[in-house]
């Protein structure tokens, strides 16, 4: 679904590359967290997904993206937008209407679909995101996380295969978290649309992604199932990168010589974890 | 706050007509408005604003505004009514040495102009608060034939707004939890103060900016032609209006 | 040093945000305040620096009346940290911005170079002094912004989500500083979604709900209320989650950090050893 091969890209106004080749395959389906500090080049990689990156923002790209068989290059933002949603961090900054029913209708007009059609996906759209009691709102009346949810109906009633989030939850608070993130499992399961999420919150991560990108400096440092990646932990704690405090757990009992095994990513998990750890010594 | 001009949802005969109508509307004010020249008909077209403004909820948002307006036109009335020589003398504004000199067609001359601009200005804002923006680009763009991205780009400054408001009042606090104080006398030091609040003010408005263009360029905005998702159509209402616009237009000459 | 009594506000249009608070805080208290958006958590810290003023009943600030006295006197009693340093950031340098409160309290020129100085060191930012604090990273923005704060040596510093918009690194740096100041003697209030956070530097805890106090008491007790932090949609930490699910065999005791937990099993594997040889 989406192919990335030799990715490296320099903004104009800077000397160090942000991006430094990538390398990266994602399939249909799949649910891709990204971490890193700031800097790591995840926001960049964002706007490489959707076009914004090199038709928007301009500066020395090389290699090639492409993301349901199109090219990023070949193809202009407004054909990308069919097969790429974004959503992106600032609630305030990417609602343009004044009307939730205007905004989710915003990509469509722009892209010419006509008046039927586009009262046929405004349904779908709000349902598919759970909110269609939010449909006759003004979008100043919303919170944070309602207002995320309507981006998210915006960008999906283009109907494409992949949603790129980048930082969709930083201005909310834990129940608007969560709300999203249950939102995207229900696109992810129910409609098989490819999330790709950057995110600081590793407790929402871990639980919801299948696989971990790790990102910095530019680079892909590790990448692999959610697990395998949280198994390094040395090299995250290294560069920052937080992980949940049941895995913590887990590897500090590594490191006394009290477990060995696979990192638990929630409660129930430590919980089997630790009952290992105690039965083992008592017997 | 008289700079705000908000769209006010509320189920109205006004609220429900066509922008088209709207627009006329205000087309017609300013037209009768300048057909007449004497006060009192104009008085009575701006009460009937006054009226449309009670009927559509919005009247305690258009009160303060016009009250600012008819200040406005009393300095200027000021600036020009001792310059008027024809005419009766009614009285002077320093009796004892004749200066001030105000006559019958001189204060008749102010109080049209007077009128003239607070019936013809005050349209404005009921027409933005009783008018969706995205039903306006509709009718901008489809009827009056204005290319999409002025009319967008007319939209969005006043649907930004309210945003920058709000990042003015968190940059002010933002200054003021540092000790800085805005209240202060002299002239000099009030060019001064406002640099705490301007630069925020103008780096995080370049930055949302940016978001929004990209949020929007992510969504295919100005990729070609463009469909719109509001039909607007003329009602009976909006062909009553009209008539009723047209006789308004048309009395002065059969009076 | 902080006291609240009654105090209530609410908006122009009848909308009531705070109701009925009563709060003490003493001089070295540690506290963090939690709940919902729209629980009244900010109203609240802008209450105690006289942004907002209260509607109903009284509050002292460090021996002003808080309800009277103006932001820019309360200035010199309350360093107040917003959430974004953009809001506030303008000088072209950094020396400049962190002077900047000094000078609005009318400090002398020879003083300030002194606190500058001294704040810059203790944020770890000494060596941007001369830089234009635009081409700095966003965390590096947020110390500057509390080094401003902090140069200007208030009894109390109140925190407004400082740490939302920074990366992990960046905000535990924060914290740490802010943690090495409240030990030696700076009041700290702050405001706060991450409740790992919470669990690791907040000594004394209040949540707030739809504008009354819901709970209020020492970091172990409130965390350990789940009924109350669910109705704030909020969880306990993950390790008091686990330590509890061992409290039906007997286990453990409750803990709220993951280092506890550890030396929970560790003391608990070493009282096993101990058992069977004897």
């Amino acid at each position: 679904m989406i192919q990335i091969k030799g990715l490296s890209f320099l903004y104009n106004d800077s000397k160090e590359p942000a991006l430094n080749n990538i390398n990266l395959q994602i399939g249909e389906g799949e649910f891709v967290g990204i971490v890193g500090p700031t800097g790591a080049g995840k926001s960049t990689l964002a706007l490489c997904l959707n076009g914004v990156i090199p038709h928007f923002l301009h500066g020395e790209f090389y290699g090639e993206v492409k993301v349901d068989g199109k090219d990023t290059v070949e193809n202009d933002c407004a054909r990308i937008a069919y097969s790429v949603g974004s959503v992106f961090q600032d609630p305030e900054a990417q609602i343009v209407s004044t009307r939730v029913e205007d905004e989710i209708a915003f990509g469509l007009e722009n892209l010419n679909i006509p008046r039927i059609e586009i009262a046929a996906r405004i349904k779908e759209s709000l349902e598919m995101t759970g909110i269609s009691d939010l449909r006759d709102y003004s979008t100043t009346q919303l919170s944070g996380g309602q207002k995320q949810r309507v981006a998210i109906a915006s960008a999906i009633a283009l109907r494409p295969k992949i949603l790129v989030l980048d930082e969709p939850t930083s201005e909310l608070d834990p129940k608007g978290s969560l709300d999203i993130f249950n939102t995207l499992q229900k696109l992810n399961k129910e409609y098989s649309i490819t999330i790709v999420v950057i995110e600081q919150k590793i407790q929402l991560l871990t639980e919801y992604c299948s696989r971990l990108v790790v990102m910095e400096k530019g680079s892909v440092l590790l990448d692999g199932p959610t697990r395998n990646v949280l198994a390094n932990q040395e090299i995250l704690q290294k560069i920052g990168v937080n992980s949940s405090p049941v895995t913590r757990l887990a590897y500090m009992l590594k490191k006394e010589g009290l477990y060995q095994g696979e990192f638990p990513i929630n409660v129930e998990e430590a919980y089997l974890v630790v009952s290992k750890v105690l039965s083992e010594k008592r017997r | 706050m008289p700079a705000m001009v908000e769209y006010i949802q509320t189920d109205s005969f006004f609220h429900r007509l066509n922008p088209i109508t709207k627009i006329l509307w205000t087309f017609a004010v300013l037209i009768i408005s300048f057909l007449f020249n004497s006060p009192i008909p104009i008085l009575v077209i701006l009460l009937s604003n006054l009226l449309i403004a009670l009927a559509s909820g919005i009247i305690k948002q258009v009160l303060p505004m016009m009250k600012a307006l008819f200040i406005f036109s009393f300095i200027l009335i000021l600036c020009q009514i001792f310059f008027v020589d024809e005419g009766k003398t009614l009285f002077y504004a320093i009796p004892y040495f004749n200066i001030g000199k105000v006559t019958d067609a001189g204060l008749n001359m102010s109080l049209v102009m007077s009128f003239r601009m607070v019936a013809t200005v005050s349209t404005i804002p009921i027409l933005m608060m009783t008018t969706p923006m995205t039903d306006m680009v509709v009718v901008l763009v489809e009827k009056l034939k204005i290319p999409f991205k002025y009319a967008f780009m007319f939209i969005t400054a006043l649907r930004f707004i309210p945003t920058l408001m709000g990042e003015i009042e968190q940059i002010m606090q933002a200054q003021m939890s540092r000790g800085y104080n805005s209240d202060t006398r002299n002239p000099f030091k009030k060019m001064v103060i406002v640099i705490p609040l301007a630069i925020p003010l103008l780096v995080s408005s370049i930055k949302k900016t940016e978001k929004m263009a990209i949020s929007m360029e992510a969504r295919g905005f100005a990729s070609g032609p463009r469909s719109y998702f509001r039909k607007i159509v003329m009602g009976k209402a909006d062909y009553a209006a009209l008539v009723l616009l047209l006789t308004a237009i048309l009395s002065p000459a059969l009076l | 040093m902080i006291r609240l009594n009654n105090l209530c506000y609410q908006y122009k249009n009848g909308n009531k945000v705070l109701k009925n608070l009563n709060i003490h805080i003493k001089s070295g208290e540690f506290v963090a305040i939690i709940g919902q958006n729209g629980a009244g958590k900010t109203t609240l810290l802008k209450q105690l620096n006289g942004l907002l003023k209260p509607s109903q009943g009284t509050i002292n600030v460090c021996g002003l009346d808080a309800a009277k006295t103006k932001t820019s006197i309360l200035a010199k009693k309350i360093g107040f940290l917003f959430q974004n340093p953009d809001h506030q950031i303008f000088c072209a340098t950094v020396y400049e911005e962190i002077a900047f409160g000094l000078k609005n309290l009318g400090i002398s020129h020879e003083d300030i170079e002194g606190l500058v100085n001294r704040a810059a060191q203790r944020v770890g930012i000494d060596q941007y002094l001369k830089t234009d604090p635009f081409s700095l990273s966003k965390g590096q923005r947020q110390r500057v912004a509390l080094a401003s704060v902090l140069a200007m040596e208030t009894d109390v510093l109140v925190l407004d989500e400082p740490t939302t918009g920074q990366d992990y690194s960046e905000g535990l740096e924060i914290m740490e500083i802010v943690k090495d100041l409240n030990k030696r003697g700076k009041t700290v209030i702050i405001v706060t979604h991450d409740m790992e956070l919470v669990a690791q530097y907040a000594k004394r805890v209040i949540v707030l709900q739809k504008g009354s106090v819901l709970e209020d008491g020492p970091t172990e007790m409130v965390l350990g209320r789940e009924e109350s932090l669910a109705l704030s949609n909020l969880q306990p930490p993950q390790a008091y989650l686990l330590a509890k699910k061992f409290h039906k065999q007997g286990f453990f005791k409750d803990v709220y950090r993951v280092e506890e937990m550890l030396d929970e099993i560790i003391s608990y594997l070493d009282g096993e050893e101990n058992a069977c040889n004897g």
